[in-house]
């Protein structure tokens, strides 16, 4: 018997120390992409799934330019054996996607692919919506766990035990039937590195490609009651000073520095 | 890290991969750790297999298991890992490109099948014999040889300078084989457990602390005839190899020199002295932009060497021109960037005074700077100097 496992994979924009906003986003010279942290914990656990099991496929999917393809690569170079990457004019004029979109646009993967598992990250770094996996699980009718950090997957019986991590650090053990979708945590497992032989392999697995179009779907999956209104960096109300050194070297700068501010007299 | 010219904006998409990996793999697994290692001269021996698994050993060859990626694509390796340190350069250069290599392209089908996964995974480790006490830059004069005896040969003389010696299975020594009358050079494996064979350690280096190196002695060492490369007589053998390595090490300078340079400049921005940031100062913003241009211009060579490489075209001489500039680079510019970090500049807590002695060895290794010299005046007048 064959298992099918869907992971989503998000390229997320990560913002250098110094930057600047230009409308509703940051200039976009200030930005490097990079794989999810938290897809990359769920690329792990598919892969080590479909190393430990016979007859597992890893598919990814990602809602993404194609400039994204270099971060879908690496999923495949770590052991994923094909993805799938969506993505429309239609989407990028939309600007902000919300996750009621993602969720519609996933959905309509998950219906063509029919996998049995569906592993999400959590959240993505940089719009932290934190909402897609659960929200797309309840789009398709799937079985759902989120925060998951530890998985004992039964394929035989398509059963996922998973511990869950709660508020206050308290864990939670469940039995999740799938098909079903869980967000992964960071920390589930040490990703790997792609192995060079992974990356060149990975420049051959099939990487397709699909319009709205092509899923069935038009242009009002984008359509959505959340608007992204503005940008701004909060006004920061103290600076933190920080001296590196042993007391003895860093005594005197805290007393000159309370000597100026005037909190001490003398 | 430094990329002046938008050299690195070229590189195709697996390229850019194989960079990314690597250099994540050095920040996170090496660098924190590096400092350390090499006050205490230890290699992390830990990391050898996950350099193997990650395909590090030999990359640009085919077959075996062996990821056979683009020179290009070996040569930002070489980079990176120098950028972290050239001990970690060198144990992939030696285990690579001097023994690896070799081996694939003058072995029996039985050595490779025998070893060249295995080295390829990081789990047999090697190293190169070719330097003795008595001759460094004139290896061609060495006095280890071999005779032969029923079915093989028996080794004698005493390598030294040998990078992972004491931590190698096998060692690939360069012996005359006096059986033949014309005793010619010729490369024999041998495994470093055969009776009659030593390894000891040499201590107290001030430079490359952070790569094991030892000698290698052999008394009346017995190897059968299997051991022996089939395919190469003759100094070429050695030398092609040293092509190779060399090849990788002027990747390798330009990683050990962005290093040194993106230390300085982060520096030289955060620390103010009369006020301001010392970037702020003329004398320093002409160091690193002298530092940028030396950096840029050994860049655009070996991105050039490799173009010539990929289509076959690359000559040694050639090889020995980037070598030598390249290593001279960094050697020179690491001692810019030691200086633009003050008192702290002397500390194993930033990496160019570190990188600046280890260049000391990179810059006498491979041929010497000044071998490197005579290599390229010999082929520019047709006079050999060195005869
Ligand atoms: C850390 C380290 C690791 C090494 N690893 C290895 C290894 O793995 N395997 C291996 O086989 N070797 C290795 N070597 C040895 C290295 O290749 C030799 O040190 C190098 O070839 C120089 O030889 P030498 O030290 O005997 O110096 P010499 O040859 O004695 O040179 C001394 C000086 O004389 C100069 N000189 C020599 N001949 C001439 C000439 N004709 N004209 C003008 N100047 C000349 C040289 O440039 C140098 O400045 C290593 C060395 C070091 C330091």
């Amino acid at each position: 018997m064959s298992t099918k496992i869907l992971v989503t994979v998000k390229e997320v924009a990560e913002v250098d120390d110094e930057f600047e906003i230009s409308g509703l986003d940051i200039d976009d010279r200030y930005l490097e992409y990079d794989l999810n942290e938290w897809d990359d914990y769920a690329v792990e656990e598919a892969v080590q799934l479909s190393e430990a099991g016979d007859d597992v496929e890893v598919v990814t999917v990602t809602l993404g330019p194609e400039r994204s393809e270099e971060t879908i690569r690496m999923a495949l170079a770590k052991g994923a054996d094909r993805a799938v990457r969506v993505w429309d004019d239609a989407l990028a004029d939309a600007g902000l996607l919300d996750a009621t979109t993602k969720a519609d646009l996933l959905a309509a993967v998950v219906e063509s692919e029919e996998p049995d598992l569906v592993l999400t990250g959590v959240q993505a770094a940089d719009d932290s919506f934190g909402a897609t996996g659960v929200a797309l699980a309840e789009r398709v009718g799937f079985e759902w766990a989120a925060v998951v950090n530890d998985l004992d997957y039964d394929a035989d019986a398509n059963v996922s035990s998973v511990r869950r991590e709660l508020e206050g650090g308290v864990e939670e053990l469940t039995d999740v039937e799938g098909p079903a979708v869980l967000t992964i945590q960071t920390g589930i497992n040490e990703p790997r590195y792609a192995s060079l032989r992974g990356i060149r392999q990975a420049q051959r697995k099939p990487l397709d490609v699909h319009a709205l179009d092509d899923l069935g779907l038009d242009e009002s999956v984008v359509d959505s009651p959340v608007d992204l209104t503005s940008m701004y960096e909060p006004e920061s109300e103290g600076d933190a000073v920080v001296w590196e050194g042993s007391p003895d070297e860093t005594a005197d700068e805290l007393a000159t520095f309370l000597r100026e501010q005037g909190v001490v007299e003398g | 890290m430094l990329d002046y010219v938008g050299l690195e904006a070229d590189l195709d998409a697996e390229e850019q991969l194989i960079r990314d990996t690597a250099r994540e793999f050095v920040e996170e697994e090496v660098r924190p750790d590096i400092g350390d290692h090499w006050i205490e001269g230890t290699f992390p021996t830990e990391l050898i297999e996950e350099m193997g698994d990650l395909g590090f050993y030999a990359p640009n060859l085919d077959g075996y298991g062996l990821p056979d990626v683009s020179e290009t694509a070996y040569g930002l390796l070489m980079q990176e890992l120098e950028a972290c340190d050239s001990g970690l350069r060198s144990m992939a250069s030696v285990q690579g490109a001097l023994v690896m290599y070799p081996i694939h392209a003058y072995g029996s089908e039985a050595q490779k099948d025998r070893l060249l996964e295995d080295m390829g995974r990081g789990e047999t480790i090697g190293c190169f014999g070719l330097t003795e006490p008595s001759h460094g830059s004139n290896p061609s004069a060495m006095e280890t040889h071999a005779e032969a005896d029923d079915d093989g040969y028996v080794l004698n003389g005493t390598k030294t300078w040998i990078t992972n010696s004491p931590l190698a299975d096998v060692a690939l020594v360069w012996a005359r084989d006096r059986s033949d009358p014309d005793e010619p050079v010729r490369g024999f494996l041998v495994e470093t457990d055969r009776d009659g064979v030593e390894t000891p350690k040499l201590e107290e280096k001030l430079s490359l602390r952070a790569s094991v190196t030892g000698q290698i002695e052999l008394s009346d060492v017995h190897v059968p005839e299997e051991n022996v490369l089939p395919g190469v007589e003759g100094m070429k053998g050695p030398l092609s190899c040293l092509t190779q390595a060399r090849f990788g090490i002027a990747w390798g300078a330009v990683g050990a020199a962005r290093d040194c340079f993106e230390t300085a400049r982060e520096y030289a921005t955060d620390r103010d002295q009369f006020g301001k940031p010392i970037a702020s100062y003329q004398l320093q913003q002409e160091k690193l932009a002298e530092m940028a241009t030396q950096i840029t211009t050994a860049q655009l060579l070996v991105y050039r060497l490799t173009e010539l490489k990929e289509r076959g075209d690359l000559r040694p001489e050639q090889v020995s021109m980037a070598k030598r500039n390249n290593v001279r680079t960094a050697r020179d510019q690491s001692r810019i960037a030691r200086e633009m970090l003050g008192g702290n500049g002397i500390t194993a807590d930033y990496s160019p005074m570190r990188h600046m002695a280890n260049m000391e060895t990179v810059y006498t290794y491979e041929g010497t700077h000044d071998i490197h010299s005579l290599i390229i005046g010999h082929d520019l007048t047709g006079i050999p100097a060195f005869e």
